[in-house]
């Protein structure tokens, strides 16, 4: 296990690497430059050539990703020359408002959608598992966008239960900005419901149909020993898998979300740093991303391989 | 207010104009305020007239308003400047809402398009129109404590015009007429504005028109966000990038209301900034913001029904330009027939309802219109004829049909109206190809050739969108004219130059509207662009709050804004 891990910790170096210069040259091919991000589509050319020479983006793109790179890997991430502020902290309250929208929005979506798959492939071809594989199924089809709006006009503008937008106000305790954060939590269940519920629902159809499962009903061990002991551990495994797998959208892809709750995340940090050309707020917020992304992966082998002793002794 | 020589002899020229019939009393309070008149010399022009002397510069939400209310933080919701706000190199909405709260001009435009003195109080011309005296205000402090003086002037503009980088936004209105060295500080209290040529729209060029005029300390090092110096009402208090900017009221300073009470009311303001419109609209809605400064009328039907707000709407001057690259085919060889037979396919009404809800006004492809610049003459109206427009293309040797394709981003309404353009091309036997592409990819060029390779300047066909400008001539200066960097017609009619310089250079109120009816004429036969609206503006708030003042909805000056508990 602890080879896992640390093969696993290695592998980020080079990856991380990989991702900054791809950053970089993607950057590159972007129409535009800084200077006009900056100064706009009205700036005469020459005022643009002289901003770019001013922030060093005249440079080849060699020097300027040496140069950032050894100013990140000390520490020092700079200052963004689209926004005139420090990038560390710009990104990284971004990414900590991220993890928390993520983080509820898991703790909301990882044990519903595990016990209505788990139910619905004990109960298979019931008529309660076709209510809730088709219902779930439904959810996910609908863009953040409409059930966010819909719920927003619902639930803030006409009932006034909940608050309009994601951000709690400056200084709200921790439970305040739950609060804040239920209705942007509710549109990422709606998407991600029905696609861990199917997983978890495949995976209890598939050990219920195992000898070991037969076995154990035949030797008259009871039904929910039977349901906890044996089927919800093993059938677990690719539900796990596919949940580190959402992990990095839910931090990096909510764009939607933050855009219509007006919530600070890393989403809409990437989209624009991209949009204007703000490459050291870009190469920042997209590795901040990859490390979390790969994190959660590593994370989820880990359960995986303590759900299923053949992967955690290589077999 | 004017020179008295000078104030009593274009006073006179201006009530024989209107007592002529040349001339509407609006008309003449515009011109009266672009040439420095104070209110009472304009009361007495119109008295002259057999008018009364009411204000021009009433907004939609003047009328029936209660007493002020002191205190109170007024939540405005917009999209976040998509740079930081430096007020030399902003360009978009968020940026100049957020300057207008700690920082202001020499002049302010009205919601007519008149102009009021803020940190000058009078400007009067020379007799050839190229050298403009201004007198500052006086006792006028920065937020920081030090007095401001015409050297502040200067040090702005020579800011704005330094060729080494400075303002392309404030460059394009002063191009050919105002170049470095050419503000002089004649003492603490006057400015003097030598031009390079005579100009007799000048006043609005310095005016929150050209929003990057506004002032800054000499000192000023270009950080605002660390020193955020300003002779406004208010004072940046925090900015938090993408999120909020909150501001409070500046305690020392020099505006009064009309009964002498010190401005602001308000105790502070907060700037909520979101980008999405729907986003925006469904917090208005909810009651945690008071005000949207400005509202787009596309889904913005809930807010002009909802009982608890109100929505103002402006005569706005932003138009669609709607450019034939003159230099490319079909139109270098079709000429001004395939232009107009394009211009005829246009139902004009049908895209003012679609795009904005009828409440735009309509244009006929000219930029001398009545309806939206007071002081133009009233432009022929351009019907859809398709008739006519066959006509046209035949004459120009496309009797079989057209395939033209048009080039427009993926922003705003641009899509909708291109969409629209094909459609009723169509009938005429014009099909138009949507070459649709994204805002950056349409806005971007070369490094080092950018308005040989841009797609918005070098395309065959394409929709510009232009924010407001408050005279004509501004708008044909910035694309009409050969040197016009800014040209997606890349339009040259010798004429059009000879007469617009006469027009520029002359105060005589008469011969000016004989050279616009000439130009309008010209750009209407030609038909370089079309201009088939002038979008109006909205600015949508709860219904207790009052006296945000415009122009229109773009600028927001909240200096003598308030709220009622109702």
């Amino acid at each position: 296990m602890l080879r896992l891990i640390g093969r696993r910790l290695l592998l980020m170096v080079p990856t991380l690497i990989l991702a900054s210069i791809l950053i970089f040259l993607l950057a590159e091919v972007l129409p535009g430059n800084v200077g006009r991000s900056i100064l706009g589509q009205y700036a005469t050319p020459e005022d643009v050539a002289a901003l770019n020479r001013e922030l060093g983006a005249d440079r080849p793109l060699v020097v300027r990703y040496v140069a950032w790179a050894g100013n990140f890997v000390t520490g020092d991430w700079g200052e963004s020359p689209v926004q005139k502020v420090p990038v560390r902290p710009y990104v990284m309250a971004a990414l900590w408002n991220s993890l928390i929208l993520a983080g509820f929005a898991l703790i909301l979506i990882v044990p519903t959608s595990i016990v209505l798959g788990v139910f619905s492939g004990l109960r298979r071809d019931s008529a309660l598992d076709r209510v809730i594989t088709v219902s779930t199924l439904s959810m996910t089809v609908i863009p953040e966008f409409v059930s966010g709006v819909v719920l927003l006009y619902v639930f803030a503008v006409w009932l006034k239960w909940l608050p309009v937008t994601a951000l709690a106000p400056e200084g709200a305790p921790f439970y305040e900005r739950l609060y804040y954060l239920i209705l942007p939590a509710i549109p990422l269940m709606f998407l991600e419901l029905g696609y861990i519920a199917r997983m978890a629902r495949v995976g209890t159809v598939q050990v219920l149909s195992m000898p070991y499962i037969r076995t154990a009903v035949l030797k008259g061990v009871p039904r929910s020993r039977v349901v906890f002991g044996h089927v919800l551990r093993n059938a677990m495994v690719p539900t796990v898998t596919v949940i580190g797998s959402q992990v990095g959208w839910l931090i990096g892809g909510l764009v939607v979300v933050e855009t219509l709750f007006s919530y600070p995340g890393i989403g809409k940090v990437m989209v624009e740093s991209a949009l204007n050309h703000d490459v050291p707020v870009l190469e920042a917020s997209v590795l901040m991303v990859a490390v979390v992304y790969m994190f959660a992966n590593l994370v989820a082998d880990i359960v995986v391989a303590l759900l299923n002793p053949r992967i955690r002794k290589g077999g | 207010m004017a020179s008295a020589k000078y104030e009593r002899e274009y006073g006179q020229h201006l009530v024989e104009q209107v007592l002529k019939g040349k001339m509407t009393r609006r008309q003449m309070l515009v011109r009266a305020s672009v040439f420095g008149f104070s209110m009472t010399a304009a009361g007495s022009l119109l008295a002259a007239c057999g008018g009364d002397s009411t204000d021009s510069s009433s907004s939609p939400s003047a009328a029936g308003m209660p007493a002020p209310v002191m205190g109170g933080i007024l939540k405005l919701i917009g999209p976040a400047p998509i740079t930081d706000p430096d007020p030399v190199t902003i360009y978009d909405q968020g940026g100049i809402v957020l300057v207008s709260q700690f920082l202001e001009y020499l002049i302010n435009l009205n919601d007519d398009n008149s102009l009021r003195p803020v940190l000058a109080e009078s400007w009067t011309p020379n007799d050839t129109l190229d050298v403009w005296t201004f007198k500052l205000r006086t006792g006028v402090t920065f937020n920081d404590g030090t007095p401001f003086e015409a050297e502040d002037v200067v040090a702005t503009m020579e800011r704005l015009l330094d060729p080494e980088g400075g303002s392309g936004g404030a460059k394009s209105q002063w191009g050919g007429v105002l170049s470095p060295k050419g503000t002089k500080a004649v003492d603490a209290t006057t400015v003097e504005f030598t031009l390079d040529k005579p100009y007799a729209d000048f006043p609005y060029t310095v005016s929150n028109g050209n929003y990057n005029s506004a002032i800054l300390s000499r000192s000023y090092k270009g950080d605002i966000l660390k020193n955020a110096v300003g002779t406004g009402a208010y004072i940046l208090d925090q900015y938090t990038p993408k999120q909020k900017a909150t501001f409070k009221k500046n305690p020392t300073y020099w505006g009064k209301d009309d009964a002498g009470k010190q401005l602001p009311y308000l105790d502070g303001l907060e700037y909520i900034m979101v980008e999405d419109n729907s986003a925006q609209n469904l917090q208005l809605q909810s009651g945690a913001v008071d005000c949207q400064p400005q509202t787009v009328f596309q889904g913005a039907q809930a807010l002009f029904q909802d009982p608890n707000l109100r929505v103002d709407i402006y005569p706005g001057t932003g138009i669609r330009e709607i450019a034939f690259n003159q230099t490319k085919e079909p139109w270098k060889s079709g000429g001004a027939n395939l232009c107009q037979a394009v211009a005829y396919c246009l139902d004009r009404p049908a895209i003012n309802k679609a795009l904005y809800d009828d409440r735009s006004n309509l244009g006929y492809d000219t930029f001398w219109q009545e309806t939206v610049f007071p002081s133009s003459p009233p432009a022929p109206e351009r019907a859809q004829d398709y008739d006519k427009a066959k006509q046209l293309l035949a004459d120009a040797g496309h009797a079989g049909g057209l395939e033209i394709e048009l080039t427009v981003a993926k922003y705003l309404e641009n899509p909708q109206l291109a969409q629209l353009i094909q459609d009723q091309c169509k009938p005429a036997g014009i099909t138009v190809k949507i070459n649709q592409m994204s805002y950056t990819e349409f806005y971007a060029g070369s490094d080092a050739d950018y308005y040989g390779t841009t797609p918005w300047i070098v395309a065959p066909m394409t929709i510009v969108e232009w924010g407001s400008r408050p005279a004509p001539g501004i708008y044909a200066a910035a694309m009409l004219l050969p040197d016009a960097v800014w040209s997606s017609s890349h339009w040259d009619n010798k004429d059009f130059v000879s007469t617009f310089d006469e027009y520029e250079s002359t105060g005589d109120e008469a011969m000016r509207a004989e050279l616009a009816t000439k130009l309008s004429t010209l750009q209407q036969t030609d038909t370089p662009i079309m201009l088939p609206f002038f979008i109006s503006q909205a600015r949508a708030q709860k219904k207790n709050v009052y006296n945000i003042k415009g122009p229109g909805s773009i600028y927001c000056d909240c200096s003598a804004a308030y709220m009622t508990t109702a």
